[in-house]
């Protein structure tokens, strides 16, 4: 379903990721894990059409999207929840999840799509005229998902959904993530959190400074020594 | 009379608005503080000067010479403020500069094209002056106070109404992530050029009849007054921006005619500027609360 070719990646100079390969299939739940700095957000950004890359290609469902801005992507059904959440602070709950279905036409289905975010989490129907940035960081974390499942996301995109929850909120966070690729929805998660990600995900890539130093099945990778000590701390 | 004052004080306080709403659209969505959005303000009076010295129909020439400015906005984004911001690193001095050029500039053509002298609009409105006891409003001033409110409400619908409006608020609140939800930037950018020199050209046109003269500088006062407005209206937000300008256009005519002239009018802004930034650094409405 994704298939990122030899991707090279520059802030200036420096270059953040060096030919990266990775590949999706659908309705895998797929992790790249990597201590702060290994580029993981670039990563992703750059998968999402954020952030430009020098060489390499980028092809979602056999079509080379490299040269297509962020909003094609999206239109094309890759949904994003991206780190700290950035909910649109001056917009209300509603608004945000009328943004997520931006790309969707029929009426119909945006009012049927944001009230199945609204059953997955009640709390944001209760807040619905609410501003975002009135609401906690937990229900913010909600919303950033509601806004990123409006658009029936084909893919998604994840950036470190555990950065600054509290850890029973990250639990919570994990176990939607799974119930959604169960339910079909294809996930590439890039995640600091080795140790619960992995529980989670079908297959894991090792990011280290910008190299992807190992590709295992996330079982595999749970068992291995040099993961076992680089990230998960035992 | 206090009565006479304020409604004075609203008028002219609504055309600051205008003039700043501009710039505080285009704040808004490409961070660039466009000084250049007065020269659209001067522009939009030389244009609607010259349809209606054509036609002799102000409306036309109202509305033709806000919708060629706003063109001429979308253009001037397209082609130079959009190659210099998405080059990497620019610092936001450059932009900055820039505009201030562009805005020079634009008043030199001005003057090249059309001459140094000032030109008088020479409208003459049906309407009589409205008197109601001691109250006095001109002609003028109904055809503003009413224009104004007009195009304030046709904003507020579009940004608060319209899917494109929605658009408009998610990428001012976050631009990455609103082109992640589908948003194609360039349109958000586009209106906010076409809206804000659209709207600094109807308060160019509005000062010309006001005061029926328009000349080559016209803007540099306008240039000026409204960084005031839009720093005080808390950056980039439409509805603190309309305050803000309420409210100096107020503060200006009530210091004249209360407390006198011990200090040049234009002067005013600013001090209401700095006292309400010493309070409440963030303007009047900070933008997180918009």
């Amino acid at each position: 379903m994704l298939e990122i070719k030899d991707v090279e990646i520059y802030y200036g100079q420096m270059k953040v990721i060096k030919e990266v390969s990775i590949s999706v299939h659908e309705g895998e739940l797929v992790t790249v894990i990597g201590a702060n700095g290994a580029g993981k957000t670039t990563l992703i950004k750059a998968i999402m059409g954020l952030k430009e890359i020098k060489s390499g290609s980028i092809i979602f469902k056999e079509k080379d999207i490299t040269n297509d801005p962020a909003w094609k992507r999206a239109e094309m059904g890759i949904g994003y929840i991206p780190e700290g959440r950035r909910v649109f602070n001056n917009l209300t709950v509603e608004e945000n999840l009328k943004m997520g279905c931006y790309k969707i036409k029929d009426k119909d289905t945006i009012k049927k799509n944001i009230n199945k975010a609204y059953e997955l989490f009640p709390i944001l129907d209760e807040r619905k005229n609410q501003l975002a940035n009135t609401m906690s960081g937990g229900e913010q974390q909600m919303l950033a998902i509601g806004r990123a499942l409006v658009l029936e996301p084909r893919l998604l995109l994840i950036d470190e959904i555990s950065m600054g929850l509290m850890p029973i909120l990250v639990n919570t966070s994990f176990r939607i993530i799974k119930e959604l690729n169960d339910a079909g929805i294809t996930v590439l998660i890039v995640e600091q959190n080795a140790n619960k990600v992995l529980k989670i995900a079908d297959r894991g890539y090792v990011l280290e400074t910008g190299n992807i130093v190992m590709e295992n099945t996330a079982k595999n990778l749970m068992e291995n020594d040099t993961v076992k000590k680089a990230y998960l701390g035992s | 009379m206090l009565l006479q004052q304020l409604v004075n004080g609203i008028m002219i306080g609504s055309v600051y608005a205008l003039t700043a709403m501009g710039a505080t659209l285009i704040y808004g969505i490409l961070r660039i503080l466009d000084i250049a959005n007065a020269a659209a303000y001067a522009v939009g009076a030389y244009l609607g000067w010259y349809i209606y010295t054509l036609t002799n129909n102000l409306f036309l020439a109202f509305f033709l010479a806000m919708i060629l400015t706003g063109l001429i906005g979308v253009l001037v984004e397209k082609y130079i403020y959009l190659p210099i911001i998405s080059k990497p690193n620019v610092i936001t001095i450059v932009p900055l500069i820039t505009s201030v050029g562009l805005f020079t500039l634009t008043g030199d053509l001005l003057r090249l094209i059309a001459g140094p002298n000032v030109k008088s609009l020479g409208v003459k409105l049906r309407i009589g002056v409205l008197q109601i006891g001691n109250l006095r409003i001109n002609p003028e001033w109904i055809f503003i106070i009413i224009l104004t409110a007009l195009l304030f409400s046709i904003l507020w619908f579009i940004l608060n109404k319209t899917k494109l409006g929605l658009a408009w608020r998610a990428t001012a609140s976050d631009s990455e992530i609103a082109q992640a939800m589908g948003v194609n930037i360039n349109v958000s950018m586009a209106l906010s050029y076409i809206l804000g020199y659209g709207f600094a050209a109807s308060a160019g046109i509005m000062v010309g009849l006001l005061y029926n003269s328009i000349y080559p500088t016209m803007g540099d006062i306008p240039s000026y007054k409204m960084l005031a407005i839009i720093v005080l209206g808390g950056l980039g937000n439409p509805v603190g921006t309309v305050l803000a300008g309420l409210l100096i256009g107020l503060s200006e005519t009530l210091v004249a005619a209360y407390i006198g002239s011990i200090m040049p009018r234009d002067v005013i802004a600013f001090l209401v500027l700095i006292i309400v930034l010493l309070v409440k650094p963030s303007g009047l409405i900070s933008k997180k609360n918009a």
